[in-house]
């Protein structure tokens, strides 16, 4: 019953990814730090993959980030994105992008959350709960930026 | 010179597989073949583990039916201590339903919105782009609000009452861990956070008018395309009546005489087997008696509406009774209403929700029952893909030393083999070319199955369904796939 309780909130964080497969759990981890900071106004939610239906979730909020390791090498080791809607759909019925969620937003409940993805480096996909090294290093970087410097931008930003 | 058409993968079913199409020098299509190439294997690798863990383990089998599989097998392991289904709790037993037509009505709602309706409000011939829930949600915006608050709330039913929407745990040997408050029960009755369960029933009404209404309209083409006679299986209650938790089982040929005579689901391993096939990791069950040639039978919505007698809840059975009057046939062999049927039982689950949800024993404190533990426990229900069996045994420390399962998909097999052929034969065959609009009307043969390939195979991988066209060298020479 945790949505019932997200009035409070206008910053959604979805962290995205399987824990179970090392660095793909980069998403997850974050979302965790983010909950143990117990920043004000920012709700948490977990997905293995965004699906459709996921539009009802970020239409009740002003303002969302997408969490999500990626296979891509960061120079700096993560990077954050403003995130638009966009019309593209993936074979399957559970694997969505952001930008299609937010699209279905804006077309079945003309909401557009101001929204972002935030991409970090993974280095190890392999299975286990642990993650790499270099993972660890660059979610800590990510986390670092985001609670000292994107926190405070997004909440200045009007939605 | 003959030739080969592959569709790889598949598009909007659940799981990856390939389809293969052999042409002679004419043109004419020679044999087809729905390969399904994902293995894991959990069968073999649960063995070893204490039974308690089954319900937990089995259901990672997916992200998809992952509720079937835990009750499944909680139906089983609660044999393990000596537990049948009339011996748990009235709680215990209706927390365990609620959960189960929250799982089936979700997943009907995410195979008709999401995965069938572009086939069906776009045609089958329509461009690839536009065959996807995002251009239905552009054109329909109503009926995609609906689908995705349908799914939705099923889903929100399983969260609540086994903590999360997927891989959730609720059963225990011998029962369920947790009962239902009133705070629970009150946030699916009146509407306050999310439409309530008289809504849900008013759009899964609306649902079969629609497709009634397209049946109408389409008629020869729903009553034509990929019909094939074949057996129907699925569970009954002791009336005959539709049950998808628990029940007997029946199965019927494509007359409508009983081939298997409402047997008590322990006893399944007297009247099935199961064959295999070289180009494919999913088995092929079929009834020893009958035969392997026509033993065969079709699961699901539609071989459910067609060997029941009646349905236990007014609305669906209203809906039932039109369904048949429709065609004026008591068995439908038409693959295309499948989808008919699965939003009946779509109506039929929101009412069951309904009548769980205004019951108080849903509220009780009764939760595990406990017996004489025995080496054996089968646990069969009615997924929402068709019939789905586990079967386990374990020593006399409680270790599996033996799983069995047999996948709603599985059964359907040879149903979806034949409906390719059907497409192969009357679609492609001798028209010199093949258009993206031939390969995906075999798409929409076996989608209308609602196969979940994951669990058929115990998948593991990204491996989407794949088309091949070859020649009569065996040489490739068309291929399609979307990954």
């Amino acid at each position: 019953m945790k949505n019932l309780n997200i009035e409070n909130s206008n910053i959604l964080l979805v962290g995205i990814g399987n824990c179970g497969r090392r660095d793909d759990g980069l998403g997850w981890k974050f979302a965790d730090l983010t909950r143990q900071f117990k920043a004000k106004g920012i709700d948490c939610e977990y997905r293995y993959q965004l699906q459709v239906e996921d539009v009802l979730m970020i239409c009740r909020y002003d303002k969302v980030v997408f969490a999500d390791a990626t296979h891509t090498t960061i120079k700096k080791g993560f990077e954050i994105r403003p995130c638009a809607p966009a019309s593209h759909y993936y074979y399957s019925s559970h694997m969505q992008s952001p930008e299609t969620i937010l699209y279905l937003a804006k077309e079945l409940y003309n909401k557009t959350p101001e929204a972002y993805t935030l991409a970090i480096s993974g280095h190890n996909w392999g299975l286990g709960t642990v993650l790499s090294r270099e993972a660890q290093e660059n979610l800590r970087k990510a986390v670092d930026f985001f609670q000292k410097k994107f926190l405070r931008f997004i909440n200045k930003s009007t939605g | 010179m003959t030739r080969k058409i592959t569709i790889d993968p598949v598009t909007r079913v659940e799981g990856h597989g390939r389809v293969t199409i052999h042409l002679d020098e004419y043109g004419q299509v020679k044999d087809s073949f729905f390969h399904i190439v994902e293995f894991r294997g959990f069968e073999r690798f649960i063995q070893g583990h204490p039974y308690w863990e089954a319900p937990v383990l089995v259901q990672r089998l997916c992200g998809i039916c992952p509720v079937s599989h835990h009750l499944a097998a909680a139906k089983a392991i609660d044999q393990l201590v000596g537990v049948d289904p009339i011996d748990l709790s009235p709680t215990a037993t209706k927390l365990r339903r609620l959960m189960h037509y929250g799982q089936v009505f979700q997943s009907h709602a995410l195979h008709f919105f999401y995965l069938a309706s572009p086939d069906l409000l776009f045609g089958v011939d329509a461009p690839a782009e536009k065959r996807n829930v995002v251009a239905v949600a552009v054109e329909n915006r109503e009926l995609a609000v609906k689908g995705i608050t349908m799914r939705k709330y099923g889903q929100e039913i399983i969260k609540a009452v086994a903590g999360k929407k997927i891989h959730g745990i609720l059963a225990v040997p011998g029962g369920v861990h947790k009962t239902f408050s009133e705070k629970e029960r009150d946030y699916f009755l009146d509407g306050k956070y999310i439409e309530n369960i008289d809504t849900m029933i008013e759009w899964s009404i609306a649902m079969v008018d629609f497709m009634r209404n397209y049946h109408e309209a389409n008629r020869k083409f729903l009553d034509d395309f990929a019909y094939f006679p074949s057996g129907h299986l699925g569970m009954v209650n002791e009336m005959g009546g539709l049950d998808l938790y628990d029940g007997k089982l029946r199965a019927i040929d494509s007359e409508g005489n009983r081939t298997l005579n409402d047997i008590s689901t322990d006893l399944y391993q007297q009247y099935f087997t199961e064959a295999v096939s070289q180009w494919s990791y999913m088995k092929f069950p079929y009834l020893k008696e009958v035969g392997r040639e026509k033993g065969w039978n079709r699961v699901g919505p539609l071989a459910r509406l067609n060997i029941c007698e009646f349905i236990t809840t007014p609305l669906a059975e209203k809906a039932r009774q039109e369904f048949i009057a429709f065609t004026g046939k008591r068995v439908n062999n038409s693959t295309m209403y499948s989808h008919w049927a699965r939003l009946i039982e779509v109506l039929h689950c929101a009412e069951e929700i309904k009548l769980l949800l205004n019951d108080p024993d849903l509220m009780g404190n009764d939760l595990v029952r406990k017996g004489t533990e025995r080496h054996k426990g089968i646990g069969i229900i009615e997924a929402p893909r068709g019939t789905l069996t586990h079967h386990y045994e374990v020593d006399d420390k409680g270790m599996i030393t033996k799983c069995n399962l047999i996948v709603s998909t599985t059964h359907n097999n040879d149903a979806m083999n034949t409906a390719v052929k059907w497409v192969a034969n009357n679609v492609i065959s001798r028209k010199g070319h093949i258009t993206d609009g031939m390969l995906n009307q075999v798409e929409v043969a076996i989608r209308a199955y609602d196969p979940c390939l994951s669990c058929a195979t115990q998948a593991m991988g990204k491996m989407p369904l794949k088309a091949e066209v070859y020649n009569a060298k065996g040489e490739l020479i068309d291929e399609k796939s979307k990954y």
